[in-house]
């Protein structure tokens, strides 16, 4: 129960809200050769570091001549969560595809806007996509480890198929599956199929993979959807765990994960950011009435 | 319908309500009676065909048979009445030449149909083509490379092994693109997402990611392929001339299973005839080897 | 941003969580009325030295406990299953709270009727004190009924108006506890002017949970919890 004057609503606490010690980034280590031995000895997670902020500038996304996105302004904190949440088809999905440019490989789709990753527009023409496909990887709602790889293999896939840092395989694949919260379920069977795995370890797996090339942000579209509860609240604490390396935007139909996940939680509609904010404000005070209505279940 | 009176309670009854009509039973077996018949119908003729094959073929078989050529020329000793050796040896040479040609080809083309091509104009045109080209008869292709290489002593004189692989790489590739379209776009799109937004260029992720899932499929359509291939006749028929000696060289006239029946069937000798059906039996064998391979190639399959 | 009475909300979503939401209310405001019945008839018993009537006040005590309990298991079986948010979040936590004020509400009302008889049957009364007495708890009366209707109608005006009656709640008791020390020399109207004013803090503690019950009107439809100023303390009417 804060006193607080005759302040009127608003959907931004005061600034010192934000400085929650929960998630003060790490300085980035400085590179040496003692640098990133966090995987090599005991159980240590690997150390945090100092991510990219994500800014949208009046982003529109389409399909053909269709509009899905319609200008949207957002910014998204370096090592802080934020969730999207929306009805179905209020082009969530598509915002997020249009941060690591997978949009595009839609036939017929396009997008318009700035995405700026550190202040750097990954649309501009100079660009080149798989590079901003590296520092911003990607997590599927289904899970998908290449079939026809070991558990290895699909961690060690990523640097080789980008063709970055090939050196020294084996630590950085344990470092990628300490990450992932799964080195020590899988340490003695590298080797076998990643198939073989339970669902939510075949998304952690898929999360190892994505964190191997050292991502700056990191989407997640309804990562949970497909799994069991167990599973589910298993990547939720790693999710409140890998904030500290990386930026993560997540996209989620389901409302009270939002609210126990996320740092932020921005509300769209039809295609446009209706209201964003802090998440327990939007929980328990949101400014728009849409996000009010929808939080609370009367539609959606 | 026989619907019994509804009573309370007792399970009989109630299981008698569950229970189909004697009509509905009939018709069931009449359904099931008919298919069979029509199944063994299907059959008949192919047990024919093995059991003649294997009666009249079987004979023919010897050591020699598959030593030494119908000239009498062999690997050991000369014989009067020879074997099919240098039909088998050219028709596995012509076979791997077509496949030489067709596969390679065939695959580029159906991974561009996959990838790259996709809902483009430009790929229906390319399907639409492919489709039509499965069709045509097989003898168009000997004649279209009659025409074009034999009459006109375009690339070399006359009947030519290699002309002869060529119209069956003709022949060929219209199967291999089909297949390998299909088992291609089986390969979930999920698997090129995720693999592109790892920051896989595109070439790549086809190398790496696509093919590799893909290649049991793909090698059972080619093996299908390339049995059909090792059966035909009619490309060969005015491309290849089958000559009985042996001969390596693609440059000249190559002898091939197929050329083999087709000129000893009509002979009036008795053993040259029976020499025909154990070249058709030979033939059978080898497709169904394959075949085999390719059943056992499939089910290491993660995709069909 | 108000959403009006939450009774009469139809959204498309949820309507068995909205009913269930509503009954809460009602329960809960309800309450307010079974304690109004008490508060009518602790005056009653002020008015007219009802040793009975007070006793019955204090028996029915059990009732409002009882709208108590109800209202609080409902509230954690609605929380627990339905998760709330927003209003709606707002609007429990709310109800959780004016519950509990109500109940309070009731037991003034019993320690009030608990002081009667200490009076004995026949006390000598000072006419003036007892009149500020009665005025104090028809004050506290209408602060109630007031807290209720703005509660209903997510009237946080109304609920803030709350505190103008409280400070006048408060005048009279400073009032009546001045005169009780100058009452004069005799020991049984002194001991019944003691009394007067231990029942004139019990009504000055219902007034301060009407203004509370305001205080929560307030934050359901505002979301911020503020104290409405100078509800407590010594400053001028």
């Amino acid at each position: 129960m804060t006193p607080d004057g005759s302040t009127p609503k608003t959907a931004e606490m005061p600034s010192d809200e934000l400085l929650d010690p929960r998630s003060t980034p790490v300085r980035r280590p400085t590179p040496g050769p003692a640098a990133g031995a966090g995987g090599a000895s005991g159980t240590d997670p690997p150390p945090g570091k100092q991510a990219y902020a994500v800014r949208l500038e009046h982003l529109r996304a389409f399909y053909g001549s269709a509009e899905q996105v319609k200008g949207v302004d957002l910014e998204l904190h370096a090592n802080q969560v934020t969730a999207i949440i929306g009805p179905s088809g209020c082009g969530k999905s598509t915002m997020i595809r249009c941060i690591n440019r997978m949009h595009e490989e839609i036939p017929g789709a396009r997008a318009e806007g700035r995405v700026l990753l550190d202040d750097a527009n990954i649309y501009d023409s100079a660009v080149d996509v798989v590079a901003v496909r590296r520092a911003v990887g990607m997590i599927f709602q289904k899970p998908n480890p290449f079939p026809t790889m070991s558990i290895f293999d699909n961690v060690a896939a990523g640097i080789r198929l980008s063709g970055v840092g090939r050196g020294d395989l084996p630590r950085k694949v344990e470092s990628a599956l300490r990450g992932a919260g799964l080195w020590e379920e899988v340490k003695d069977r590298l080797g076998q199929p990643g198939i073989g795995l339970s669902g939510g370890q075949q998304q952690r797996l898929c999360i190892a993979r994505s964190l191997a090339v050292d991502p700056e942000v990191l989407l997640m579209d309804e990562p949970c959807s497909a799994l069991d509860p167990i599973a589910t609240l298993k990547i939720e604490e790693l999710i409140d765990e890998l904030k500290r390396r990386v930026t993560i935007v997540i996209v989620t139909h389901n409302m009270q994960q939002a609210a126990r996940v996320a740092d932020r939680t921005a509300f769209m509609l039809s295609g446009e950011l209706v209201e964003v904010g802090l998440t327990k404000q939007i929980f328990t005070n949101p400014v728009d009435s849409r996000t009010e209505e929808y939080v609370t279940g009367k539609f959606g | 319908m026989s619907t019994p009176a509804r009573s309370s309670g007792s399970s009989a009854s109630t299981l008698a309500a569950f229970a189909p009509s004697a009509a509905r039973r009939r018709r069931d077996r009449t359904a099931r009676g008919v298919i069979a018949a029509l199944t063994a119908l299907a059959l008949v003729p192919l047990v024919l065909i093995v059991y003649y094959l294997l009666q009249k073929g079987v004979g023919s078989w010897s050591g020699s048979f598959f030593t030494s050529d119908p000239t009498g020329a062999s690997f050991f000793k000369n014989v009067s009445i020879g074997g099919i050796r240098s039909a088998i040896l050219g028709t596995i040479e012509m076979v791997a030449i077509a496949s030489g040609i067709a596969v390679p080809v065939g695959i580029g083309v159906a991974i561009w149909l996959v990838e790259y091509g996709r809902t483009s104009r430009l790929a229906s045109v390319v399907r639409f083509s492919v489709d039509v080209l499965t069709g045509v008869p097989s003898i168009v292709f000997g004649l279209f490379i009659y025409i074009t290489l034999v009459v006109t002593d375009l690339l070399g004189r006359g009947l030519a092994g290699y002309k002869g692989a060529l119209a069956l790489s003709l022949l060929m590739l219209p199967v291999v693109i089909r297949s390998c379209e299909v088992i291609l776009s089986l390969v979930p799109d999920s698997l090129r997402e995720s693999a592109l937004a790892l920051g896989a260029p595109r070439w790549r992720v086809i190398g790496r990611i696509v093919l590799p899932t893909a290649i049991p499929g793909m090698i059972t359509g080619i093996l299908l392929a390339v049995a059909r291939a090792a059966g035909e006749t009619a490309p060969l028929l005015f491309t290849v001339g089958g000559a009985n000696k042996l001969s390596f060289s693609p440059g000249g006239q190559m002898n091939a299973l197929p050329l083999q029946i087709y000129n000893d069937i009509l002979s009036p000798t008795t053993t040259v005839i029976n020499r025909a059906w154990g070249a058709a039996l030979t033939l059978v064998a080898m497709i169904l080897v394959l075949n085999l391979i390719a059943r056992l190639i499939s089910r290491r399959s993660r995709l069909a | 941003m108000s959403l009006g009475s939450s009774a009469s909300v139809h959204g498309i979503g949820r309507p068995h969580f909205q009913e269930e939401l509503a009954g809460l209310e009602h329960a809960t405001l309800g309450g307010i009325d079974l304690v109004l019945g008490q508060i009518d008839r602790t005056v009653e018993a002020l008015r007219h030295q009802d040793v009975e009537l007070a006793s019955m006040v204090i028996l029915d005590d059990d009732r409002i406990d009882g709208r108590y309990l109800e209202v609080h298991q409902g509230i954690l079986s609605l929380l627990a299953r339905q998760a709330p948010v927003a209003g709606d979040l707002r609007l429990v936590a709310a109800l959780l709270h004016t519950i509990k004020h109500i109940e309070r509400v009731g037991d003034q009302c019993v320690n009030i009727c608990k002081l009667l008889p200490l009076c004995g049957n026949e006390p000598p009364t000072v006419p003036d004190v007892l009149e500020l007495v009665l005025r104090m708890a028809v004050l506290a009366r209408s602060e109630v009924a007031q807290s209720k209707l703005a509660f209903a109608q997510r009237d946080a005006a109304l609920a803030e108006d709350l505190v103008r009656q409280d400070h006048q709640i408060n005048t009279l008791q400073r009032d009546i506890f001045r005169r009780a020390i100058e009452i004069g020399e005799d020991p049984d109207i002194r001991e019944w002017a003691m009394t007067m004013t231990l029942v004139a803090r019990c009504i000055e503690r219902i007034g301060d949970n009407a203004v509370d019950i305001g205080e929560q009107t307030a934050f359901v439809v505002t979301g911020l919890f503020r104290e409405f100023s100078d509800s407590r303390g010594d400053g001028a009417a």
